[in-house]
């Protein structure tokens, strides 16, 4: 009977824990305005079907992670997962305010506006190069 | 003066660039529609003879146009349109940046960069979230799933160049790109700024002067109240 009630009150704890994570994971995309940026490339007005993508990406991952579900793909597939992972990530890091707002007055007090596109390159080289040193060397010492 | 009182319209630009140095004239700062007669006088009313010292913005009001307008022809009429400002922006020597500079700042951005995404990858766990991403695709335990890590750099930079439309601009459609919309809120915001600052500065002036003014009022009463004091 205790036994019971201790298992029902951590189910309560997860379900509270869940909601407040997938609250938060949905204000993060929200805050950086990244739906509608896609919805934007995509053609489309219409957010609903995106939004849907997400919620479902975040429910089957959880779920293969907790069943540790096992594929047995090839490794090509790895790799197209990967590159995915990458552009999510690479979209997030664009979509971070606090990069957005230091370009403007970068350019303007360095008097670079003309030079703009420039400074972001080296933002993304520099994202490129960091990420592959990490993987390529600094992990591996 | 037998003469009909002339009609000014007046339509002020929002903002103005301008070198430093020279008067600012109404022309500079507005559109203008005035009967021949008057008209050049009127499109070379002088509005403000900016000093080194003033700051980088200069505030002309609809108010100090209707004043020196008035004072230039007594009955003129004045139909005005847009905005009732406009920001003067005041540029000294308009040397663009050097190479050397944007070497720097390109080198600052580059490392740190790539500095901040290897903080982010250790903040999240990313090397264990991608052996485990590995192990769930392909069954395959590796410490260093490179497969999936190598393109996985290359997408964010891809990622980045989507969102930022650099590459593909235009082709998706005439939307501007967040860094446009950025670029534009933040000069927005400093107009406003300029906008608020100087008139409070404008209104402080103002209130100054009335408290000088009513300073020497109040010592008046004192010295005649003292007076009828002594006198009896």
């Amino acid at each position: 009977m205790n036994g019971l009630a201790l298992q029902a009150l951590s189910a309560l704890v997860g379900l509270a824990g869940g909601l407040a994570v997938g609250s938060g994971f949905v204000a993060f995309i929200t805050v950086l305005d990244l739906i509608p940026r896609l919805a934007q490339i995509a053609g489309t007005r219409n957010s609903a079907p995106l939004e849907g993508a997400v919620v479902a990406g975040v429910l089957f991952f959880t779920a293969a992670d907790l069943w540790r579900a096992e594929f047995g793909l090839f490794a090509a597939a790895a790799a197209a997962v990967g590159l995915m992972c990458g552009v999510f990530v690479g979209m997030l890091a664009a979509a971070l305010t606090e990069v957005l707002n230091v370009f403007p007055i970068l350019a303007k007090r360095l008097r670079l506006q003309e030079q703009i596109h420039w400074l972001l390159m080296a933002m993304v080289l520099g994202k490129v190069a960091g990420s592959l040193f990490d993987w390529l060397v600094f992990q591996r010492l | 003066m037998a003469e009909r009182a002339p009609t000014v319209y007046i339509r002020l630009r929002k903002r103005v660039k301008m070198d430093r140095g020279q008067p600012i004239l109404l022309k500079h700062v507005a559109q203008i529609i005035a009967d021949p007669p008057w008209e050049e006088a009127i499109r070379n009313l002088e509005l403000a003879r900016p000093r080194q010292k003033d700051g980088s913005y200069v505030l002309i009001d609809m108010m100090l146009i209707v004043g020196k307008l008035k004072r230039l022809i007594p009955r003129v009429t004045i139909e005005h349109f847009g905005e009732p400002h406009t920001i003067v922006e005041l540029r000294t020597g308009t040397r663009p940046a050097g190479f050397l500079l944007l070497a720097l700042v390109w080198i600052l951005l580059f490392v740190g960069s790539g500095m901040a995404i290897m903080n982010f990858h250790a903040d999240v766990s990313m090397s264990r979230v991608h052996m485990r991403l590995y192990e769930m695709i392909t069954g395959i335990r590796d410490e260093h799933p490179l497969v999936l890590q190598i393109p996985y750099s290359l997408g964010i930079g891809a990622g980045m160049i989507l969102f930022f439309n650099r590459l593909f601009r235009k082709k998706f459609n005439e939307e501007p790109t967040p860094m446009e919309v950025e670029m534009f809120m933040y000069e927005e915001s400093v107009h406003q700024f300029v906008v608020t600052d100087e008139y409070e500065k404008m209104l402080e002036r103002a209130e100054r002067q009335d408290r000088q003014g009513e300073r020497e009022d109040r010592r008046e009463g004192r010295e005649d109240r003292r007076k009828e004091r002594e006198e009896p």
